[in-house]
């Protein structure tokens, strides 16, 4: 159920963002790249959700999230027994979500964060040269 | 050294990286700017010839970024890789020279020299690296940069700003396009085999494959790095960008664009389908012949009609790479090798036609053919050098051009792909027509009118303009006259490119430290 819904937002997202990038506004297809961008970083993540799996993220030492299934005593460094967090001591066995996926999410983000202050500045400056924002009207390299 | 010589691959994208941070602290020390950039660019020259004759010596390179293995970004320089990245700083090299002229003070030493080097670091770092996310943030990185030195120069020339703004919205919306394209096929491609590195795609792709389970999605993901390599490439649906960017920018950057950054498409079409997907390859073969004819076909044409000189380039460019892809899409280790040599003679001969169009638009201040004319007694130098140019564009001997589509026909009919080459060859005359009308055009006949257009610019060029250009002609020359070497590089490139086994094994039979 869960993952139909993502999965439909992202397509939505898409749809709506094909939708204003074949708009004749400049800022409406600048804003259209950045759902599209956000409709992909979704779909990224959404390549690493498994259902009943823990979020890689180790927040205390017993309890649910990040500590062993059998004893929930794994996850602080114990020196002693040569644990070092998060490494997981033998017999111990934990499934989490595919961490790489956020890793690379977040180099997606920033990257589209780049470009869309780069084309929101150049979308100002075609704004002062051509004085409209209509598409149509960026035309005279035609020909 | 010998810890020096093993970090190549890193140096060659971390100094870049590192210069464009420097040159922005030493804006108000112009001279020494222009004499580190120099030097340090040439170092990389020369740590590209050290790392492709390792190369050739040792077999292929892998350094682990971090030691993490396959588990993280590894660069891997094959022959493929070596000899991009030393064609990608032997043009940027030059280029640059180039551009200390050409380029007004202003913009150079405020933004001009960090943004080139990071276009370098793009470039490079495209080549090099072994993962197929790190491939999509270099291809950032180098749009980026591409776009701020498309826009962002040469105030007050030739060219107005505001084309340039246009030129650059079109490009950077579809190449955005294209980069969420290209994480759409990454994200599949990971959510279905488990990993980015390339080699380690391609074993499992290859698992899958033989067991008779590869799911048919990887034939739409597949289809997708099409249409993203395509889109940096210029092939033929998404050519139509081109012709407005690449004579925009100014004369050292189209030729860095020409040159180089096109050819970018053209190295991840190889690395994507002959190392990933080389399962699915008997598909996409038909599919990238017919596009690249369509390809060849639309620039030959367009080009006829043109009259503005860098406008003719650039579809030139369009139709040239067509020829580029018509060899990989035919896919054998012959016509891949003829494929990369005419790729390197593109190279040399598109960028050096950019380079001289700047130096002949500096001499007419304009960039419309018809308002040229008999420039031949004024600008003797040029004319030879375009003329050198147009012959290699146009495929005569002795010229590299001619290497190039004589290796490629033979290697089409050894194939016995007969009508794509008649079609090819009949468009062939197409370029050697336009290239031609176009150096008549403005070196012989009348002189121009300079009642009505003014007088040609008569101050003499500087050596900085003349001699990268005629550095790059000699360089088409011995491409010409003593192929060999390169026709032999090539091949052994081209075999490389066919069995991946060797980049696979180099890749992943890792000593685990």
């Amino acid at each position: 159920m869960n993952n139909t819904l993502l999965s439909f937002t992202i397509a939505m997202l898409f749809g709506f963002g094909t939708f204003l990038i074949l708009r004749r506004d400049i800022i409406k297809v600048v804003i259209g790249l950045g759902v599209l961008s956000h409709a992909v970083n979704m779909l990224i993540v959404s390549a690493g959700v498994f259902k009943g799996t823990k979020v890689p993220i180790i927040v205390g030492s017993s309890g649910e999230h990040g500590a062993a299934d059998a004893s929930g005593t794994v996850f602080n460094d114990v020196l002693a027994d040569g644990v070092l967090a998060p490494v997981v001591s033998a017999g111990t066995h934990i499934e989490y979500v595919d961490p790489l996926v956020q890793a690379l999410v977040l180099t997606a983000i920033v990257i589209s964060l780049a470009t869309t202050a780069f084309i929101l500045i150049l979308a100002y400056r075609i704004h002062e040269e051509y004085g409209t924002t209509d598409l149509r009207e960026l035309r005279r390299l035609w020909g | 050294m010998t810890s020096l010589l093993d970090h190549i691959p890193i140096l060659l994208i971390a100094i870049p990286i590192l210069m464009a941070a420097v040159m922005i602290f030493l804006r108000s020390i112009p001279a020494l700017q222009k004499v580190l950039n120099v030097f340090v660019t040439f170092c990389m020259l020369v740590l590209s010839v050290v790392l492709l004759e390792q190369v050739w010596t040792n077999g292929i390179i892998v350094y682990e970024v971090g030691e993490w293995g396959k588990y993280g970004i590894v660069l891997v320089a094959d022959l493929l890789s070596a000899g991009m990245v030393l064609l990608t700083l032997f043009v940027s090299f030059l280029s640059l020279v180039y551009s200390l002229e050409y380029i007004e003070e202003r913009s150079l030493s405020s933004s001009y020299h960090s943004l080139f080097n990071l276009l370098m670091a793009g470039l490079t770092g495209s080549f090099l690296t072994g993962d197929i996310f790190n491939l999509f943030v270099f291809f950032e990185i180098l749009l980026l940069s591409s776009c701020a030195l498309v826009v962002a120069n040469e105030k007050g020339g030739v060219t107005k700003s505001s084309d340039k703004m246009e030129a650059t919205f079109k490009y950077l919306v579809l190449s955005m396009l294209g980069s969420i394209v290209m994480l759409i096929a990454i994200a599949s491609l990971y959510a279905t085999v488990g990993t980015v590195n390339m080699a380690d795609i391609s074993v499992k792709v290859s698992a899958m494959s033989a067991s008779g389970t590869l799911p048919w999605h990887i034939y739409a993901v597949a289809l997708l790095f099409i249409v993203v390599f395509g889109n940096k490439a210029a092939l033929f649906p998404l050519h139509y960008w081109l012709p407005d960017v690449h004579p925009t920018a100014p004369s050292p950057i189209s030729a860095m664009l020409s040159g180089v950054l096109i050819k970018v498409g053209v190295y991840g079409m190889f690395r994507v389908f002959f190392l990933m997907f080389t399962d699915t390859l008997y598909m996409f073969k038909p599919i990238i012949i017919i596009l690249s004819l369509a390809t060849i076909i639309i620039g030959a044409v367009s080009a006829v009609g043109q009259t503005d000189v860098k406008r003719l380039l650039a579809y030139s460019s369009v139709g040239q790479i067509g020829y580029v892809f018509l060899g990989l899409g035919m896919g054998s280790v012959y016509t891949i090798a003829a494929s990369l040599v005419y790729l390197v003679n593109h190279a040399f001969a598109k960028g050096m036609l950019f380079l001289t169009s700047g130096a002949i638009i500096h001499h007419a201040h304009t960039r419309d053919m018809d308002k040229m004319g008999g420039m031949i007694k004024s600008s003797p130098v040029m004319g030879t050098m375009f003329l050198i140019g147009a012959m290699s564009i146009a495929g005569f001997p002795p010229m590299g051009g001619f290497i190039g589509k004589f290796l490629l026909f033979d290697a089409g009919i050894n194939e016995g792909f007969y009508i794509p080459i008649a079609i090819a060859l009949i468009f062939a005359v197409f370029t050697m027509f336009y290239m031609f009308r176009a150096w008549m055009k403005m070196f012989w006949g009348e002189s121009r009118d300079t009642k009505k257009y003014g007088e040609y610019s008569s101050h003499a060029l500087s050596p900085l303009l003349t001699v990268p250009i005629i550095i790059l002609a000699l360089g088409v020359l011995v491409f010409g006259v003593y192929a060999e070497p390169l026709i032999a590089l090539a091949q052994a490139t081209a075999a490389q490119i066919v069995d991946p086994q060797p980049y696979i094994d180099a890749v992943l039979t890792r000593v685990v430290r």
